[in-house]
């Protein structure tokens, strides 16, 4: 066990945004690390790799920086483990960290835990016309309607009608089945990261216990980090860019909705995990820590983690495009007009747990990758042949939800990003405490009270559990957000604040 | 509209409509002709129209075949050769699926199948369904029968039109100086006086000059269907708020994304991607039109407030 200073000899600070990890700050890393923050989160950094030494490695998680370093040990990957400025300790692999592994490498590997417990987790934000005076007088009527129609919390059942085989054709046909049903609006799938829709999903892949969970939750929110809310436009950064995604002045009201695929993606993780295991042993896989069970791209386990995946990442863009449409019925009902008077146009939709197959330039050539972004956003640049043709002259748009009751940013992808980090930057504003630890030092009513101080109603399923979320318990997201410009690896386009919030 | 067959057709246009999705279809296949009932009812047996007597066929086989096969604009229709199966199994295929469309799209797979062990078996179930009178003839037979049983159903379809073709009227449009009514294709493309109005029209519309006129002319005439037609004008006025002009950006301000030299390529660069966004623009936007059109059939969402429960 190394003390403190004699970690810090691997670590190397590149310029005032990134620092690199080299290769022995854990065995057999394979290729360096790095990490990006500014002096405030970098303290947050520094400060969890000085607790781990002292603790000696007991009690508690491995720190981000470690778990970064792991990744990078793990067999094909390509170039270097990344971590974005909100990168926090996770399952394996931490959140907030970036790995692409080589296709074409037969030993490459794709793990679960470089997805996350909760597939497809992402961030949709729509716009509407009303301004912030509209919005104020019948906010608390609004909050409420929007907790009617959008059911949330552990246990939560939607009021969307399903049954066996609608799931079945929703897991493999994504939003393009919510499209069918009438559920979304024709130009909702053009503005949808991979146009809602991923094409290798096979529901066969996915078990009967992962569907049972699945069936009834559809359309629900769900519990833990993910919300609905309704905000306002605070500050325009970049007026061209905010005017091709409808943003034109501030004040103006969107609707943000943060949620993934429920149970249905927990139980594909936890089955890929399982099965995955034995098959480290079979192809003798080795790796740093345990939670990075992993399998070659091209095995049975790995394929079929695969296939599963994108059905449950379908799941959950059924999952959002049909809470889109409660949220547009909540709101027509609201003003007594029709979504479409509203001009409740959905934005983007981004996700920011996943994997996915992409072209990237590695060293000058091209290379087909697998891509694991957790808690990671794709932020692709102007021009790049995937991003809708609104934004093809703006870059992707990113969408970055903020802690309950702080503020929510839209970035847009640039250049530098791609070829600095994989076309990839932050997703959140990052735990800086435990849940457990949040739990403990901080009290569900002064949360609820500072939240109404700041004028934001409120409606949750659970108010014990909102101290978990409290703005206390993460990173600053305005300084996860600077730094990722500062770094040029996305750019500021907009602020949102938060008028009503509704969750789990 | 059952379940099923409401998911393959909506499957299907997506599959065909989008972008990002590159399906290799060479060719689109067809549904079962509605009339085929009838065709196979009134032309049982080969009507003398289109029947080749064999000593005939025999002589002019490859001439007989091209004949048949330009008649139903059949990509290659030289020197088809009957006893080549790789050339064959395709045209029987391609019969099938673009003329005859005698079964349903899902029964044609062995058919399709030209190259397994079992084709010539499915071929021949296919001509005895056909009720082809010389189903265990020569493949020469065969296929001249298929052709023109062919050429029957598409005649079929539009009779009332190819009744009024005679020689006459397919020579003259063969002929390339024949007198046209349309008085545009008698206009002297290089006379002085269409140089002049060219001219004068390109300096009303301040086009910028170019050395070839017809090169000018192109140029006027995309300039007015865009910008002043009947559909662009009445498009403007619609969405034309005051905001609009903002939305001009100056090159300058525009990324091209790489560097192609010097600036004016670059410049030239950046208007050619333009020009690429608008055409991507309006093909997703019939994208979106195509797939409102669908779910004007498909589409009924329901949602049931009793079943909601929220969570603790």
């Amino acid at each position: 066990m190394r003390s403190y200073n004699e970690e810090m000899k691997y670590l190397e600070k590149m310029t005032p945004y990134c620092w690199k990890i080299n290769k022995g700050f854990v065995d057999n890393m394979k290729v360096d690390g790095y990490f990006y923050v500014n002096e405030r989160l970098e303290k947050l950094m520094f400060d969890e790799l000085k607790q781990s030494c002292n603790s000696k490695g007991f009690g508690g998680f491995l720190p981000g920086m470690k778990q970064i370093a792991n990744v990078a040990a793990l067999p094909g990957i390509v170039s270097k483990s990344i971590g974005l400025p909100d990168v926090h300790s996770g399952y394996g692999f931490a959140i907030g960290n970036l790995a692409a592994f080589d296709m074409s490498d037969p030993k490459a590997v794709v793990s679960p835990g470089g997805v996350g417990f909760d597939i497809n987790c992402g961030v949709r934000l729509l716009r509407t016309n009303l301004c912030e005076q509209d919005v104020l007088p019948v906010k608390e009527q609004l909050a409420q309607c929007l907790f009617d129609h959008i059911p949330v919390g552990v246990g939560s059942k939607g009021i969307i009608p399903m049954h066996a085989q609608n799931l079945e054709e929703a897991l493999e046909m994504g939003m393009d089945w919510s499209l069918r049903e009438g559920y979304a609006w024709a130009e909702d799938k053009e503005h949808c990261e991979e146009y809602g829709r991923m094409l290798q999903a096979d529901p066969s892949r996915v078990s009967s216990r992962a569907k049972k969970r699945g069936l009834p939750q559809l359309g629900t929110l769900g519990a833990g980090n993910h919300y609905a809310e309704i905000q306002v436009v605070d500050e325009i950064f970049d007026e061209y860019a905010a005017k091709k995604m409808g943003i034109e002045f501030p004040g103006q009201v969107c609707v943000m909705i943060h949620c993934g695929s429920r149970g249905l993606g927990h139980q594909v993780a936890t089955d890929a995990l399982v099965a995955m295991e034995k098959a480290m042993k079979r192809d003798k896989i080795d790796v740093n820590d345990r939670q990075l069970a992993c399998a070659h791209i091209n095995s049975t386990e790995g394929q079929d983690y695969l296939k599963s995946m994108a059905s449950a990442a379908n799941y959950a863009w059924v999952n959002r495009s049909s809470m889109t449409f409660l949220a547009r019925q909540a709101f027509a009902k609201m003003f007594k007009s029709t979504p479409d008077d509203l001009d409740m146009h959905v934005i983007y939709d981004v996700s920011h747990n996943i994997a996915k197959v992409e072209e990237h330039f590695v060293d000058g050539r091209q290379k087909t990758l697998l891509v694991h972004r957790k808690g990671s956003t794709r932020a692709f640049p102007p021009h790049h042949p995937l991003i809708p043709v609104d934004y093809q002259l703006t870059g992707q748009p990113v969408l970055i939800g903020g802690t309950m009751g702080t503020c929510s940013y839209v970035l847009t992808g640039t250049e530098h990003g791609m070829t600095e980090t994989f076309g990839t930057t932050c997703h959140g504003a990052g735990r800086a405490l435990s849940r457990a630890k949040s739990r403990r030092n901080l009290d569900y009513t002064t949360v609820l009270a500072s939240l109404e101080e700041k004028g934001i109603s409120i409606r949750v399923a659970s108010p014990k559990l909102v101290m978990e979320e409290a703005p206390e318990s993460y990173k600053n997201v305005t300084d996860v957000v600077d730094t990722c410009h500062a770094a040029g690896i996305s750019k500021k386009c907009v602020k949102l604040r938060p008028v009503a919030v509704i969750k789990g | 509209m059952g379940g099923e067959t409401k998911g393959k057709l909506f499957c299907f246009l997506l599959r065909v409509t989008l972008p990002d999705v590159s399906y290799e279809l060479s060719w689109i296949q067809r549904p079962p002709r509605t009339s085929a009932v009838f065709a196979n009812t009134i032309f049982q047996k080969p009507t003398f129209l289109f029947h080749v007597p064999l000593v005939v066929l025999k002589s002019v086989q490859a001439k007989m075949f091209r004949r048949k096969l330009l008649a139903l604009d059949y990509a290659q229709p030289d020197n088809f050769n009957v006893n080549n199966a790789a050339e064959l199994g395709p045209l029987v295929v391609w019969l099938e699926d673009q003329k005859i469309r005698h079964m349903k799209i899902e029964d044609r797979a062995a058919l399709r199948d030209t190259a397994g062990p079992e084709w010539s078996s499915a071929f021949q179930r296919y001509l005895t369904e056909l009720n082809c009178p010389y189903a265990d003839g020569k493949k020469e037979v065969v296929v001249d029968w298929l052709l023109g049983y062919a050429v029957r159903l598409e005649y079929g379809d539009d009779a009332e039109t190819f009744k009024s073709v005679t020689r006459a009227t397919v020579d003259q449009a063969k002929r390339p100086g024949a007198p046209s009514s349309n008085p545009l294709d008698n206009l002297d493309f290089e006379s002085a006086e269409l140089k002049a109005g060219v001219t004068s029209l390109s300096m009303l519309l301040q086009v910028p000059p170019h050395p070839d006129h017809l090169e000018q002319l192109k140029a006027i005439s995309l300039l007015i269907s865009n910008t002043l037609s009947k559909e662009a004008l009445q498009n403007a006025s619609t969405s034309g708020d005051p905001t609009k002009d903002s939305e001009h950006i100056p090159l300058n301000k525009t990324e091209l994304g790489f560097e192609a030299g010097d600036y004016i390529l670059n410049d030239a660069a950046k208007i050619v991607r333009l020009l690429h966004l608008k055409e991507l623009r309006d093909l997703q936007s019939k994208i979106n039109v195509a797939i409102v059109a669908v779910q004007a059939v498909t589409a009924d969402p329901k949602t049931d407030s009793r079943l909601g429960k929220v969570g603790r």
